[in-house]
This record gives C-alpha cells, sequence and structure tokens, in this order.
C-alpha cells in the first residue's frame, strides 16, 4: 500500500508540471495581456506608454524566461501576487478554497443523501413504478442547467417562500451555522443535478450486482431481501459509484462558476475566471496548479477507496 | 379617537423624518469585486465606486456634473491659463495627518511617474511642474493651456493620497487611507467590503451640519443579475447597483423599492474602421447613418428603458456643450440610398459587423441595424467574439464595423477630443481630419465656457458631416433602493459620491 502512494504522488509531479506548461502557454495565446485590461477602453494612451507598463510588469520578457521565474517561486512554495490587486495569491487561494471545499463537501452529501436510496430502491422494484419515478428524477436531473436550477431555486426560496438568502457567502470560521444556510440554495442546485448522474450508475450497478450468483445464494440460503440487498449487493455495487463520484467530487474542487457567480461565492473557479479575464497570469497559474492538484488526490483517494470496499483490490 | 391619535403620531412623525437622521448601516449589493484598492494603480469603476467616499479630490463634480471645491477650498487660474493655484483647506486623514499641499503634490506626480504604472498616467501629461508654496498652497504650472484640467482632478480615481502611508507600504493596494466621509474597515474578496463613519470629515450638509448621517456602509458582492435584485426586493441589501434595463418596470411596479437613476454619461455607437474599405468614404458613412433607426434600437434591444436615443454626438442631449440637432434625426432611405450610389455603390455591399456576445446591450442592436442595412441593399454578417478576444482585436484596430461604446466623460474634451483627434490615444478608429484637430485643440485652450460651446459646435458639426459613427444612443444606469433610503443622489458620470449624503429613515 505505501509503495502504491508513494509511487502515485511521484507520479503528480509531471502531472502538474505538464498542466503548469500547457496552462502558461494557453493564456498566452489568448489575445491581450493585463496592460490591455488594466488600460481599459477609451483611454487616451500611447503605444510607447502600453510598451512601458508591459515592461514595469514584466511581461515584455521572452517567454521561456517567464516561465522559468514562475515555476522557480513557485516550487520554493511562492506563487507571487496578483498583477491587478498585489494580493498575495496563495493567501487568496486560502481564502477561497475552503468556499469551494465546503460547497462541493454539502453537495456531495445531497447527491448522496439521494441518489443511494433511490437508486437501490429504483433495481429493487425495476419496471414498477418507483422505478419509473427514479427515472423521471434522473431525466430532469440530468437535462436543466445548474444555473436555471440556480435562479429557480432562488425564485422559490428566496423571493416566494423568504426562507433563505438569494446569495452571499459568510465564511465557516466566522459563523458556521449561517455559512451552511447560506449554502444549502447553491448545495441543493450542484447537488440535484449530481444525484440525478449519480442515481443513474446506482441503479444500473445494483441491477448488475442482484443478478449474480452470489446474491441467489444469499437468497437461497433464506436471507431476508433487506439484509441481501444492504449487505452482499450494496457494497459491491458502490465500485463503479465510487468511480464517477470520486471523478465528479474531483470537478466539483476545481470550482464551479456559474453556481459561484449565480449565488456569489468567493470559490476557486471564479478566482480563476476573474484572472483569466484580467490576463492575471499568476493568478491564472496558481489558481489551476491547485485546481488540478486537487483533482489529482481526489483519484489518489479513490484508489484507497477502492481497497476499502473490494477486499480482492490489493496495492502492492 | 385612536386611531386619529395614531394618524396625528404617524403625520407628526413624518415631518420629523424629513429632517435628515444620522446612524445606520447602508448594506449595498455591488455586481463586482474591485479589482485593487490603490485607485491610482486601476480604472476598474468598481474600485472607484466603492473607495471614492474613503477619499477625497482636490476639486469634484456635484451631480449637475459641475466642478465645486473639494479637498481644495478655492483656486484661480493666471490669465494665460498656465499656473493654477489652489488652496488646501484643513482636513484629516483618516489616520489622524492633516492633508497638506505637499501630500497634494506627492498624489498628482505619483498618477503621472511611470514607475507608478497608472493607466491615467496621461491625464497630467500637461502637469509641468508642481510647487508647494506652503502647507495650503500648491501651484501647477502646465506646458500649455488645458482647460480640461479640473475635470481630471475631479475624477474620483485622481484622489489625494497621504504620502506618508505610501511610503511606508510601498503602495495602496493593502491599505485604505484617505480623507473622505468613511473610512476602511476591511475587504474579504468576493464576501465584503466594510466602511465605517470618519468622524473627522470636512464635509458639511446644506445646513451646515456633520457629514455623513450613515454610521457606514457595507458592500455585498451580487454578480448575477436576478440575485441581485432579489437581494433588494427581499430586503437582504438596502439599495442595488446596475439594475437590468429588463427589470427596471418590473422593480418600479413594487412598492417595496424604488428605482433611481437614468441617463448616464456615455455613448454607444456603430464605430468604422476609416482605414477598411468602403468604410473610408464618408458618404457610405453617412449612409448608414440615415438608414439605421436609433428608436428601433432602443425600444427592441434596450427594452426602451435601457437607453435614450443620440440625438447629436457623442454628447447626450441636455449636456451643455450637446448639439441639439442632427440631419441623421429622421431615418431617410432615399438619401442613404443616393449617398451609396455616388460613392460607387448601387447595388450596396457586404462586410462583417464584428460585435461582442458578452453585453446584451451592444449584441442585440446588431440584429436590428443588420436588418435596418438590408433594406438599402447592405449585408451585415454578424461576427460575435466573446468580450475576453473582442476587446483585444478592437485595440488592434483589426476590424471594418462594430458597436461599443465608451463611458463616465465629464468634459467635451473626453467625449469629442479623445475619440475623435487624429493622434490621440483613444481614437481607436484609423479617423483623422485636419479641420476636426484645429477645432479639438482650440477647445481645449479656451476657458470661457460660451466661447468654448461654440467651438465645440462647430467641432460636432463636422463631425456628424464626416460621421466616424452612427451614434446610436446613451445607456441609462438605475439603482433600485428600498423606500427608507434617502438622500441618495444619482451622478450621471457613474459616480457615488452620493453616498456622502445618503441617510436612513428608521
Amino acid at each position: 500500500m505505501f509503495t502504491f502512494l508513494l509511487r502515485r504522488f511521484l507520479l503528480t509531479i509531471p502531472a502538474l508540471f505538464g498542466v503548469a506548461v500547457v496552462v502558461f502557454l494557453l493564456m498566452r495565446a489568448i489575445p491581450g495581456d493585463v496592460v490591455t485590461q488594466l488600460v481599459g477602453f477609451g483611454e487616451d494612451i500611447s503605444a510607447e506608454r502600453m510598451a512601458e507598463l508591459r515592461r514595469i510588469f514584466g511581461i515584455d520578457l521572452p517567454i521561456h524566461v517567464q516561465f522559468g521565474q514562475w515555476l522557480g517561486a513557485a516550487l520554493q512554495g511562492d506563487l507571487g501576487t496578483s498583477l491587478r490587486t498585489g494580493r498575495s495569491i496563495a493567501g487568496d487561494l486560502a481564502l477561497r478554497f475552503p468556499a469551494t471545499f465546503q460547497l462541493s463537501l454539502m453537495s456531495l452529501a445531497i447527491a448522496l443523501t439521494l441518489a443511494l436510496p433511490i437508486g437501490m430502491i429504483a433495481a429493487r422494484y425495476r419496471g414498477r413504478w418507483p422505478d419509473y419515478l427514479g427515472s423521471a428524477f434522473v431525466l430532469i436531473g440530468l437535462s436543466v442547467p445548474g444555473f436555471f436550477l440556480g435562479i429557480l431555486l432562488i425564485l422559490l426560496f428566496s423571493l416566494r417562500l423568504g426562507w433563505l438568502p438569494p446569495a452571499g457567502f459568510v465564511p465557516f470560521a466566522e459563523d458556521p451555522l449561517e455559512s451552511m444556510r447560506r449554502m444549502i440554495l447553491p448545495a441543493l442546485s450542484l447537488g440535484l443535478i449530481l444525484a440525478a448522474a449519480t442515481t443513474r450508475i446506482m441503479r444500473s450497478a445494483m441491477l448488475e450486482v442482484l443478478d449474480r450468483d452470489y446474491v441467489r445464494t444469499a437468497r437461497a440460503k433464506g436471507l431476508s431481501e433487506r439484509r441481501v440487498t444492504l449487505t452482499h449487493a450494496l457494497r459491491n455495487a458502490l465500485i463503479p459509484v465510487v468511480t464517477v463520484v470520486g471523478l465528479q467530487f474531483g470537478s466539483l474542487l476545481g470550482g464551479t462558476v456559474i453556481i459561484e457567480q449565480v449565488f456569489s461565492i468567493p470559490g476557486i473557479g471564479r478566482f480563476a475566471l476573474e484572472g483569466i479575464n484580467l490576463r492575471d497570469y499568476p493568478v491564472v497559474q496558481g489558481a489551476v496548479l491547485v485546481i488540478s492538484a486537487a483533482f489529482v488526490f481526489v483519484n489518489l483517494f479513490v484508489d484507497v477507496l477502492y481497497a476499502l470496499i473490494d477486499p480482492r483490490v490489493r496495492y502492492g | 379617537m385612536r386611531r386619529l391619535a395614531t394618524f396625528i403620531l404617524t403625520l407628526a412623525f413624518g415631518l420629523a423624518l424629513a429632517q435628515p437622521q444620522h446612524g445606520g448601516v447602508l448594506r449595498v449589493g455591488m455586481q463586482t469585486d474591485p479589482v485593487g484598492l490603490d485607485p491610482h494603480l486601476t480604472n476598474a469603476t468598481a474600485t472607484k465606486n466603492m473607495l471614492e467616499n474613503t477619499y477625497d479630490t482636490l476639486v469634484m463634480f456635484n451631480a449637475s456634473l459641475e466642478i465645486v471645491p473639494g479637498l481644495a477650498a478655492s483656486w484661480e487660474a493666471s490669465q494665460d491659463l498656465l499656473q493654477w493655484t489652489f488652496r488646501v483647506r484643513d482636513a484629516t486623514f483618516h489616520d489622524g495627518a492633516p492633508v497638506t499641499a505637499y501630500d497634494v503634490k506627492y498624489s498628482i506626480e505619483r498618477i503621472k511617474d511611470p514607475a507608478t504604472a497608472s493607466p491615467r498616467s496621461g491625464d497630467f501629461a500637461v502637469v509641468e511642474r508642481i510647487d508647494v508654496l506652503d502647507d495650503h498652497t500648491v501651484v501647477f504650472t502646465l506646458s500649455e493651456p488645458f482647460t480640461p484640467l479640473l475635470s481630471f482632478l475631479a475624477m474620483s480615481m485622481n484622489v489625494i493620497v497621504p504620502q506618508h502611508v505610501v511610503e511606508e507600504h510601498g503602495d495602496l493596494q493593502h491599505v485604505v487611507v484617505g480623507s473622505g466621509p468613511f473610512r476602511f474597515v476591511e475587504y474579504i474578496p468576493q464576501t465584503r467590503l466594510v466602511l465605517e463613519r470618519f468622524d473627522d470629515y470636512w464635509g458639511r450638509d446644506a445646513d451646515g451640519g456633520a457629514l455623513p448621517y450613515l454610521d457606514g456602509i457595507t458592500f455585498a458582492f451580487y454578480p448575477d443579475p436576478t440575485a441581485r435584485t432579489t437581494a433588494i426586493l427581499t430586503g437582504n441589501v438596502d439599495w442595488i447597483e446596475y439594475v437590468p434595463a429588463v427589470d427596471v418596470l418590473t422593480l418600479q411596479a413594487d412598492p417595496s423599492v424604488e428605482v433611481v437613476g437614468g441617463l448616464a454619461a456615455n455613448y454607444r455607437s456603430l464605430m468604422f474602421n476609416a482605414a477598411v474599405e468602403p468604410f473610408d468614404d464618408y458618404r457610405v458613412r453617412q449612409a448608414f447613418a440615415y438608414a439605421i433607426d436609433k428608436q428601433q434600437v432602443v425600444d427592441l434591444a434596450l427594452f426602451g428603458t435601457g437607453g435614450v436615443v443620440a440625438t447629436g454626438t457623442t454628447i447626450p442631449a441636455g449636456n451643455f456643450y450637446a448639439i441639439e440637432s442632427s440631419p441623421f434625426e429622421v431615418r431617410d432611405l432615399e438619401q442613404a440610398r443616393t449617398l451609396l450610389t455616388e460613392a460607387g455603390y448601387p447595388d450596396g455591399f457586404e462586410f462583417d459587423l464584428y460585435i461582442t456576445s458578452t453585453y446584451d446591450f451592444l449584441r442585440d442592436p446588431a440584429e436590428i441595424i443588420q436588418a435596418n442595412l438590408a433594406e438599402i441593399g447592405v449585408t451585415a454578417n454578424i461576427v460575435l467574439e466573446d468580450w475576453s478576444i473582442y476587446l483585444p482585436t478592437f485595440y488592434a484596430r483589426d476590424y471594418a464595423a462594430t458597436i461599443l461604446g465608451f463611458s463616465g466623460q465629464t468634459d467635451p474634451d473626453a467625449f469629442l477630443h479623445t475619440p475623435f483627434f487624429s493622434t490621440s490615444g483613444g481614437n481607436w478608429f484609423n479617423f483623422a481630419d485636419d479641420q476636426l484637430d484645429e477645432l479639438l485643440s482650440a477647445g481645449r485652450r479656451e476657458p470661457d465656457p460660451e466661447v468654448r460651446r461654440d467651438i465645440y459646435l462647430e467641432a460636432q458639426e463636422r463631425i456628424l458631416e464626416l460621421s466616424p459613427m452612427v451614434f446610436l444612443f446613451h445607456s441609462a444606469q438605475y439603482s433600485a433602493q428600498r423606500p427608507e433610503v434617502e438622500g441618495y443622489e444619482h451622478f450621471p458620470n457613474t459616480s457615488y459620491l452620493g453616498f456622502r449624503t445618503t441617510w436612513l429613515q428608521r
């Protein structure tokens, strides 16, 4: 197990390096730079002055020199400061990652709470009305775009019912209860959609397992249906579910720009997006580094989970 | 009897409440975060709007865009307009230090200094020297007569900052020390920015009472328009900026909200690249101006509430310098076809109309213009691009015709010289005309408003004749507030200085 973890951990290094290079090149491939975005439009400014600003920001240097500078600093744990706000990027990431993490966890909790029972019941009563009800849920959940669901939830729970504030964020450390309360609507918007996808996987995995010999054996030896489903079938059905949920959770941690935008959550996705819009190169580099690291580590975690769920999986 | 007593009490309270009350924190819903906190280092409207009440400028605009005293209690210009003397009033920075003439000199020189990397270093290009005569007197020496100087000094990002604070911290990105009515408390990105009342603020209200009335302002960020309008409808905030044009009528009908605002200083036009055929021919540009139905653009693309039809050039009607009549006021397809024929395009032509997909008020007019132009045989192919791609391409002048606008002008010089002077950095249109250049330079040298107006009217006639743009509309800007918010004034230059006199009725 330990050698496996170590090997996987070492493999993340070239992965993160690759991502950093690609992002660096892509950011410079899009037109405009931090100076054009700084000056804004309609400003009476000469080309010479623009060139001088580029020199001040250090973006007139050859691209490999710029990358070398960034990498050198990053290896020493220094992600630099934003070209536009002068704020420390590591500091801003530390501020934003918890918000994204909280949102992701709450969405995941909502998704699993809904998806596991619905999927199981749908499989258990295959071809009967609970199954059809489950399919309807899946179909709607997969078809509704997140931002639309978000706005509908705002209109229903804030404007019509007045139960929850429409948007706005309170840091967890400041007031945990209020923070959770404000996170309910965005977590629902993401969670319901994630639940739909997971329900589908859960149902089909469960169906497959329920046809297996060992389930028949379990039934034959007189176990209750409840026991058969929960102990014998569920554990084996969970493997594909864990894979999918792991991937989904990884991308949730990458920030969900649109939901963060609708509910004004200071998440990592919006941080990266603003960096892109302002051509604030170090911000984008830092944000993407953290996002990809989160993704890689969630996948690693999923691999470890396999071993826990499925005794046949052993890492040597 | 009891009812009558209640009525009288209510009436009495009503009368008492007409007087501004002190106290209370205004909760404001903003669209976006500030882009950095140092006002000298950015052009972001959001930074300006949240910090312009923490800092002061030397002179200020009032809500009618007239220049009024700011930190300078008075000022005078020499006969030749080359020496401007400002008398700095007794004012205190939030850290207790006095505001001096040295801070004024330091602030303007800081904006000018290339090493500061201010996007507005050009604002004071004509300022040759700044001399401090004593703690309260500062003299600006200009290299040429430049009437717009006061407008640049009043621009609420060209603020006076304390020299000792900048020197201690390097810049003002993490520390905000001004002399304005509110002092900075904290900023948590995408969460909130908090200001509290500064007790030693120099400003007084009309009755000589202390300003500001509010104990503080808390800005929260709602980038999504639905979330923002819901926040005010549910009372989560007291005031929001940027009410979408489509929601204006809905909110106006709601008794729990008041919609404030209207015309803002800006213009939105169909802009031509004068170096690209056939738009190098002014007759083609004029033909477009005759063919496009501006009222239809406002009614359909802006829901009738998002803007006001442009009746002259870039300067909105009602402005002292605006030209009030234009040959293009009435749509004239016959005239448009004649002009096209004269220019050598009797059967029309085809061109790419380069548009950003990011802003609806720039995107949606394109389809109406496309339909309008089809009537004179011209085929406009709409090419849509995201703002982040669009803007740099526009800067590179890699377009034939586009729809764009510029905002926040306060001086006629900014409305006319910036886009149309041949060598101006804001002329992205490859447009040049000697006669116009001469008029625009003359306007900069003329101190007498009446004479200056005549010069600019002549300049605008010339602009209409050459039609470097088809002037479509001026955007309106609306904010909304709860009924208990009083005293807020709408400034047409996207400025929230109105918070200085805002109070809460409780």
